[in-house]
């Protein structure tokens, strides 16, 4: 339903005043209509009431998480609208944790702050210790980045491959270098590094902190993007890279600081979250966080093909994301971590598919054709039964809980089979000649000196049904 | 019609948006003969090849093979009734074996649904051999050379029972001792009574190989001749005979003065058969004149535009000197500083920003001038003053500088890529054939308004793959052929025919 209200941003005529500010900021409207209807729907559902009790604690703690998400969701969108891809936040996460806080121990064995065993003391630390590592550990995230634009732009990888490389390979290193930092600066070789100071911790663990450093950078980052030649430039590399070229746009230096943001926020976060856990677990900090930040990026209305997004979308979809964690992680009781791998997966699949639905608007889609699509009607009716009845799970646990469980996969399973299969009943009817008309294998490949492209199959288009039948069902099924 | 038909197309039509690209057409294809297509760019000739191979399945009218009609459904429809085509960009995987490319889709299975690589092979060793090529099937396509690339598709096309092969510009790129090799298989498939029908524009190898030909011309067939029955000068003639809506420029134009000079510029061609894209081009353009540049597709008028605006992947030998000064842009970008301004000629593909507005179109090159001072951010009402400004100057057809930039027409997508251009005061404008795909009307448009910027003092370089439209807007015209600068005419001098025969000049 957020994702709905997306397809409008591209009106052919120009409209004015309020549709025209509506067509413009049509992803936002969308979010954050089904921000509050998350929120709704978790107080009518949730037994125990969590959210209005607590509203200023639940409040809180969505706001933390979510601008920590958004710090480097953000960035990791810069670098989408750019037409190209970051996936190595998570571990740059981890990894400026782990510079961070080997900084802070490093600094204080300089200044002279051990104790008598000659480790590093790191309660009360002087402020200019916490400066000088915050600002190393942003300027490494400058050199990463460097890095990933000299492999892109120089190089010549592709975007995925040389962010890959740095998504394995940071965690692996830092994980090495921590123990190596412990040997020199303390006297044992842990793989951790725990920082005691009130000052550090502060930073990830008052709410309002991360949340204003969310706010700052995306008020500089939204300024950018939409006030400044850089940003517009950016949106037109990511729109068409050759035409920007040819433009006269240095589409290198460019695409150097949108993989410098999207490292440079990553930092940043992985700062705030080494704060907030206070110190650093390269093995365990920020892991699988760079699908997060995608997914925000794209929930919050970037197409994965560039020159699409808006700042204050991405910020929007980081809080969407975290909105449904955290509706997810109070309606389920036990262990509601485990459930954010699922949610996440599922948005970021929607998204994407109505990201592809809008981009070739008009045309109807087949979801469910063939083989394939009886295979996938039956597995995504076994999912989502499997998804009812492990929600079931909890709640007032005086009943009978296998019997509930099975009952409300069942049922669930039931209500998605027969819609996916009455989906597939509705694309199968015969529609004339276009049924008749297979696509010409050949078309793709060749240059055309003629007039148009190659054969345009616009046969009669049937009036589009509402939207992916099947998508939705899903959506409806994980929020309840 | 004395002879039997094999392929008789009645009445076929192809409609684009706002073009139609074949009109009616009516042709016979006789059994055994070698049938040669010619024509201008853009006269349909491709578009005729593609429904016959069924790569085109959505057109008006009927196709008769042997008098039976016939509808395919897609390319390999019209493969089983025997009809194979031969692309003028090659359709192989290339990282594939040449054998694996031959039977691609077809492959021989034993047993267990394994691959039969060996008869694959042998069979392929064979059909290569017959068709002189020696390379070894088990080599990788994508190693070989352009001309046994082709000899691979036309194997397969043989392995295919072909009855018909349609070669679309098949010498394009291949070396003189490629093209007497593929002569030579021409020769043999005709033994082999296969139909062949031969796309070209180059009038030897037309009058050499072909026993009819048929001239197509703006989607119209104008004739269908024997080859005995014409000659080189005639074809040509009918290629080009066409009456284009007279814009008169009367006052002539006053050149002020050399502004750009291009010195045996040479453009290399690495890892291809030909050495060369350019070969020693050397001209000159004065401000307040237009220079055409002539020739069919490949002959390298676009990759001269890439040097001279410092887009070119290759680097080019030779001298540039612009403004009295020898320049050498390595960046678009510092093309546009000094007063270079492309116009590109895929305009999709290199010119528009199309998720963006048409006054975000327009100001793209030239948003630095457009920023206030604290933030260096854009003002948005002197970016919408630039926009509205270059609209109501070039006429852009559009609803206001919100517009998204693809509801415009394409001569008016095409207008706002020339007021990008003009808004960076380029000194030297340069223009790959802008009026592709626009229709009429608009192309009127764009001529009266390069004369108008032309007297104003600007030097523009004008490609065009349609005759006419050189010579009713340039002033002086020169002509290319693969790579070489085959002769210069002043709009007095020059005639259509002149000029084709100067773009069909083989060495």
């Amino acid at each position: 339903m957020a994702l709905n209200s997306a397809g409008g941003i591209q009106g052919a005529q120009a409209p004015s005043g309020l549709s025209r500010l509506y067509s413009r900021y049509a992803t936002e409207c969308g979010l954050l209509i089904a921000i509050f209807a998350v929120i709704v729907i978790a107080i009518l559902i949730d037994p125990t009431n969590a959210y209005l009790e607590k509203p200023w604690y639940n409040a809180t703690e969505i706001l933390r998480h979510a601008s920590i998400l958004g710090i480097f969701a953000m960035g990791a969108g810069i670098v989408i609208i750019s037409g190209g891809i970051d996936l190595s936040s998570g571990s740059v996460i981890a990894f400026s944790g782990v510079i961070c806080c080997s900084m802070i121990l490093g600094l204080c064995q300089f200044a002279g702050l051990v104790d008598d065993t000659g480790n590093p003391v790191t309660a009360n630390l002087p402020g200019w210790i916490l400066v000088v590592a915050i600002s190393g550990t942003l300027g490494v995230g400058f050199i990463v980045g460097s890095f990933h634009a000299w492999l892109i732009t120089v190089v010549r990888l592709p975007p995925f491959i040389a962010t890959l490389a740095s998504l394995v390979g940071l965690r692996s290193l830092g994980r090495v270098l921590i123990q190596d930092v412990n040997r020199v600066f303390t006297s044992n070789a842990n793989t951790q590094i725990y920082i005691r100071d009130a000052t550090y911790k502060s930073l990830g663990n008052e709410w309002y902190i991360p949340v204003i450093i969310c706010a700052v950078v995306a008020l500089v980052l939204f300024t950018l993007m939409r006030s400044t030649v850089t940003g517009r430039h950016l949106y037109a590399i990511g729109g068409n890279e050759d035409a920007a070229r040819l433009s006269g746009i240095s589409t290198e230096k460019k695409k150097w600081l949108a993989y410098c943001i999207g490292t440079m926020t990553a930092a940043l976060a992985g700062i705030l979250y080494s704060s907030y856990v206070g110190g650093a677990m390269p093995d365990r900090d920020g892991l699988g966080y760079e699908l997060n930040a995608i997914a925000a990026a794209v929930v919050g209305g970037c197409s994965l093909a560039g020159g699409l997004g808006t700042i204050s979308g991405i910020v929007l979809g980081a809080i969407f994301l975290r909105v449904v964690i955290d509706a997810v992680a109070k309606t389920v009781k036990d262990n509601p971590d485990e459930f954010q791998g699922m949610i996440v997966g599922l948005l970021v699949v929607l998204a994407v598919t109505f990201n592809e639905l809008r981009s070739q608007k008009g045309d109807r889609k087949k979801f469910f054709p063939g083989a394939l699509g009886i295979v996938n009607i039956i597995s995504l009716t076994v999912l989502m039964g499997l998804v009812a009845m492990l929600v079931t799970s909890d709640g007032d646990s005086s009943t009978d809980d296998s019997r509930d469980k099975l009952f409300a996969g069942c049922l669930v399973a039931g209500i998605t089979f027969a819609v996916l299969v009455a989906r597939k009943m509705f694309e199968s009817r015969p529609t004339g000649e276009q049924a008749l008309v297979s696509t010409p294998i050949t078309a793709n490949a060749q240059s055309d000196s003629s007039a148009g492209g190659s054969s345009s199959e616009s046969g009669k288009q049937e009036i589009e049904g509402d939207g992916p039948g099947g998508g939705e069902e899903a959506d409806e099924g994980m929020d309840s | 019609m004395s002879v039997q038909a094999l392929i008789s197309i009645r009445e076929v039509t192809k409609r684009y948006p706002g073009v139609v690209a074949l009109d009616s057409i009516n042709l016979d294809i006789r059994e055994g003969e070698c049938h040669s297509i010619v024509g201008e760019n853009g006269a349909g000739k491709s578009t005729l090849m593609k429904i016959l191979s069924g790569v085109i399945t959505d057109y008006e009218g009927d196709l008769e093979l042997r008098g039976e009609r016939i509808r395919f459904s897609g390319t390999r429809a019209a493969e089983a009734a025997g009809i194979s085509i031969i692309h003028q960009e090659l359709n192989l995987v290339e990282e594939l074996s040449a054998s694996a490319n031959i039977f691609l889709g077809r492959e021989k299975v034993r047993g267990l649904g394994l691959l039969d690589d060996v008869s694959m092979e042998r069979a392929a060793g064979e059909l290569l051999k017959s068709l002189e090529c020696d390379v070894d099937p088990r080599e990788r396509a994508g190693a070989l050379r352009v001309g046994d690339q082709q000899l691979i598709e036309i194997a397969k096309a043989l392995s295919l029972n072909t009855e018909i092969l349609i070669m679309d510009e098949p010498t394009s790129a291949l070396t003189e001792s490629e093209v007497a090799r593929l002569y030579r298989v021409i020769e043999r498939l005709r033994e082999q009574n296969v139909t062949i029908l031969y796309i070209s524009h180059k009038m030897d190898e037309i009058f050499r190989i072909s026993d009819r030909i048929t001239v197509l011309r703006d989607g119209q067939l104008v004739e269908t001749l024997d080859r005995e029955a014409t000659d080189p000068r005639r074809i040509t003639h009918l290629m080009v005979g066409r009456e284009i809506e007279a814009t008169s420029f009367d006052e002539p134009r006053q050149p002020t003065g050399e502004i750009l000079r291009v010195e045996n510029l040479s453009l290399p061609w690495p890892g291809h058969a030909k050495e060369w894209r350019l070969r020693d081009i050397s001209f000159s353009l004065q401000s307040g004149e237009i220079l055409g540049i002539a020739g069919l597709m490949g002959a390298g008028r676009t990759e001269l535009m890439e040097c001279l605006f410092g887009a070119s992947e290759v680097p080019y030998q030779g001298e540039v000197v612009f403004d009295g000064e020898s320049v050498r842009f390595h960046h678009p970008a510092e093309a546009k500083a000094a007063g270079v301004a492309l116009v590109t000629e895929d305009r999709k593909r290199l010119g528009l920003f199309s998720q963006m507005s048409v006054g975000n179109n327009i100001t793209m090159c030239t948003l630095d001038e457009l920023v206030s001072m604290p933030l260096r951010q854009i003002d948005r009402r002197k970016e919408a003053a630039a926009a509205e400004e270059s609209i109501s100057q070039l006429a852009i057809k559009t609803s206001g500088p919100e517009a998204q930039v693809t509801s415009l027409s394409g001569g008016n997508q095409q207008k706002t890529i020339i007021a990008r251009w003009l808004r960076t005061n380029p000194k030297v404008l340069l223009l790959d054939d802008p009026t592709r795909g626009v229709d009429v009307g608009a192309k009127a448009e764009l001529y009266r308004l390069m004369d108008s910027l032309c007297r104003e003092g600007l030097g523009i370089l004008l490609t065009s793959s349609e005759l006419p439209e050189l010579l009713t807007v340039c002033d002086r015209i020169i002509v290319f052929c693969e790579g070489r600068l085959t002769g210069e005419f002043t709009r007095e001098e020059a005639t259509e025919e002149k000029l084709m025969e100067a773009a069909t000049q083989l060495e």
